[in-house]
């Protein structure tokens, strides 16, 4: 009896450890029989950037919602917030071949590997079958990728990045928000006085989230056209440029703009100095609208919403005030997993579809630049910071897309966490720079 | 009949053989691979070889040159320290007291325990909470009672390490402290009696019996308390990612993610691996043999 035992639980044990290998050679004839059907409703699998609290969350879900409902086709949704983990994660789920059906996402050269790699379809191929895929956008503003020139992603939303005020705390201290001919130099004598008077002059997490600070200190080295260069080395026109930028960030650390703790905080605890009525000013991007205005189902982190605006970030030398840093950065894509699969194929294409009509692109716009041909329309009901947006976007006098962009991502990681050694004086800002330019694996996108 | 199951050796092996594909499919393997990869030039996770380094053994080259690592080296040889002596220590005392109480015994042993059921990162989340420079619970409390007139940055270069330290070792004395109360409890009560009958005061109880018949336990409490200190990752990203302050904060565990999930410089993040494993056999090896244990 005990040798029966004894061996009905070896087996047993030997059963459970190969269990999970037959589980998955069965279910590939499943999947097959499946997407041969053709007619049975699909689940594709999709990846976003409107996770957390993007603003446009409740705005995709539902227009996911309508999407599952007009087609009975099933979306998983694995959205999340972007950031440089969710990037390298997107990344990693396409080197261990588990990239999602359809994917919206950055379109410079974060977007390099899984194009050369012919992971993703272009718009052309696509087009071959299905002709009237993204055909009520403009084709001159469909991003093309840096790898090949192809272009591969259809926006939706256009971002820009400006400066976000607390009129509060400026009026405490007796001053206006700035506007389109407020200078540098003045803007530097406002954050004196709002320090003196015992404020924080700009929300900003040095440690976690210098991007914003970096775009336009750079942008102020130089004009608009000059902005999407990158360096090839610190020496050369744009590395000093970039040099020049780095150290205006160090010059605003000693006079004290930044909070005390910039160094060892994170974004989200700076941004509430913010709705603390601590802080005057903070440079963020469109997104971030959703977070002062709220949207239909969550409130937003600000009391009342008209004590801030959003204004252009003081310029000097070339360039303007008015100069902005704005473009179409992020894009779907569709897999070439999805494309081969003819089930997966129909839903991720009319999921594309559905997700860029002109009605959802003008929904989640916002006032911000699309690609569409029917224009950028204000949104419904704008709010008083939507309002100052569609203010600054429409007076702006230039625009560049953020040059970190089409920056490497192992260099910009690496270029970005030694902005805090540049700003405490432990490294020189071009040797940052070359450092970065260096890094070993960054020259794979070059 | 128990004698015939061990002269037939196939039930014993057809026993061993899941767990030994188990393990070789799972570790064995994947840290061969590891050592390989180490050698190897890899951009990413998942991504194949681009071919050997030149010369292959420049990750460990690097590693001796990189300071980040020498940091997280410095860190975790502190963290290891102080793990044996107060995490370790704090255990014992707790223990010591709890075995002399009958009444309650079973809460405190709970309560001590109960850290050790929290998640790592939700932990790291309420430190934050409370380490928090503007509205975080410590500050508020040094302000309301006077002793500070402003916030503290706990996380700042001269303060980070205790803020750092004192979390990971709090969050482990439960799990040491459960083990001494179960060697404790191995000890027979009749040696107690014996050396009350004897006149033995309490202390000299504790020195001269309790700590020589705990001497295994806790040998085997070192050696946990030296490899898990190698291992500590989850607590100290949730609180210093990026190795905040100033990269000051580095421990093996930490930098070895940073470099192959955040620089996606798998090759580098491999010879790390390949340096913490390393590390732990020569430590706990090293501890194994000044504290060796003894047969009663």
């Amino acid at each position: 009896m005990k040798k029966f035992l004894s061996l009905t639980l070896a087996l047993a044990c030997c059963a459970s450890v190969f269990a999970g290998c037959g589980g998955a050679s069965s279910s590939a004839p499943a999947a097959s029989s499946a997407a041969s059907s053709g007619s049975a409703p699909a689940e594709i699998r999709v990846v976003t950037s409107y996770g957390g609290d993007d603003g446009n969350r409740v705005n995709f879900e539902n227009a996911v919602k309508a999407y599952e409902e007009a087609t009975g086709n099933t979306v998983v949704d694995e959205s999340a917030t972007s950031n440089e983990q969710w990037k390298a994660q997107v990344k990693a789920d396409f080197q261990t071949g588990s990239e999602p059906d359809v994917l919206f996402f950055f379109t410079g050269v974060d977007a390099n590997e899984f194009i050369k790699n012919n992971k993703v379809v272009s718009i052309e191929e696509i087009r071959k079958e299905y002709p009237e895929y993204a055909s009520n956008m403009k084709d001159g503003m469909l991003p093309a990728s840096p790898a090949d020139l192809k272009q591969y992603a259809v926006p939706v939303n256009g971002y820009w990045e400006g400066m976000f005020v607390n009129k509060t705390v400026l009026k405490d201290c007796g001053l206006e928000p700035p506007t389109a001919e407020t200078t540098w130099e003045e803007f530097m004598a406002m954050c004196k006085t709002i320090k003196e008077k015992g404020y924080t002059p700009i929300a900003c997490s040095l440690a976690e989230v210098p991007h914003y600070w970096f775009e336009f200190c750079i942008l102020n080295q130089g004009d608009p056209s000059q902005h999407v260069e990158v360096p090839a080395s610190a020496t050369d026109a744009a590395g000093q440029r970039w040099a020049a930028g780095l150290n205006q960030i160090k010059e605003m650390y000693e006079a004290g703009c930044f909070p005390t703790n910039t160094l060892t905080a994170t974004d989200a605890d700076t941004f509430q100095l913010m709705a603390d009525n601590k802080a005057a000013f903070a440079i963020d991007g469109s997104w971030k609208v959703g977070w002062f205005a709220g949207s239909d189902d969550a409130a937003g982190a600000v009391e009342n919403l008209d004590d801030y605006t959003v204004t252009y970030v003081p310029g000097m030398g070339e360039r303007k005030s008015t100069d902005i840093v704005a473009g179409l950065s992020m894009g779907y894509y569709i897999t070439r997993s999805a494309w081969e699969d003819p089930a997966r194929r129909d839903a991720a294409v009319a999921f594309v579809e559905a997700m860029t009509t002109d009605e959802v692109v003008n929904t989640f716009a916002g006032g911000t630049p699309t690609a569409l041909k029917s224009g950028m329309t204000k949104p419904e009901n704008p709010n008083s910071m939507q309002l100052a947006a569609i203010d600054m976007v429409n007076g702006a006098t230039g625009s560049a897309p953020a040059v970190q962009d089409s920056l490497n991502a192992t260099a910009r990681k690496q270029l970005f966490a030694s902005i805090k050694d540049i700003v405490t004086g432990s490294v020189k800002a071009e040797d940052a720079i070359q450092t970065a330019l260096d890094t070993p694996l960054a020259d794979e996108d070059k | 009949m128990n004698a015939m199951i061990y002269k037939k050796k196939w039930p014993l092996i057809l026993f061993l053989t899941p767990t030994f594909l188990f393990l070789t499919v799972y570790l064995y393997y994947p840290f061969l691979m590891n050592v390989w990869n180490s050698f190897n030039r890899i951009g990413g996770m998942g991504e194949a070889s681009r071919g050997l380094n030149n010369p292959p053994y420049e990750n460990y080259v690097k590693m001796f040159k990189d300071p980040l690592m020498s940091t997280a080296i410095k860190n975790t040889l502190i963290l290891m320290a102080l793990t044996v002596v107060i995490q370790v220590g704090l255990a014992l005392i707790l223990a010591l007291l709890v075995d002399q109480i009958k009444f309650g015994s079973q809460f405190f042993r709970t309560v001590y325990f109960f850290p050790i059921v929290i998640s790592a990162t939700a932990l790291g989340l309420l430190f934050n909470l409370i380490f928090l420079y503007d509205g975080g619970m410590l500050n508020q409390l040094l302000t309301n009672i006077g002793l500070i007139t402003e916030n503290i940055d706990w996380k700042d270069p001269s303060h980070f390490f205790g803020t750092l330290m004192m979390p990971v070792i709090w969050q482990y004395v439960g799990f040491y402290f459960v083990i001494i109360v179960t060697g404790l409890n191995n000890i027979s009560t009749d040696i107690y009696e014996a050396a009350e009958i004897d006149g033995a005061s309490g202390l000299g109880r504790i020195r001269y019996i309790t700590l020589p018949l705990l001497h295994n336990t806790l040998c085997t409490c070192l050696i946990l308390a030296i490899t898990g200190a190698l291992k500590v990752f989850d607590l100290p990203w949730t609180m210093f990612p990026g190795g905040m302050p100033l990269d000051g904060s580095w421990l093996t565990g930490t930098y070895m993610y940073y470099q192959t999930m955040e620089m996606a410089d798998v090759d580098y993040g491999s010879a790390i691996a390949v340096m913490i494993v390393v590390l732990g056999v020569v430590i706990s090896q090293l501890a194994n043999y000044i504290f060796k244990e003894k047969d009663y």
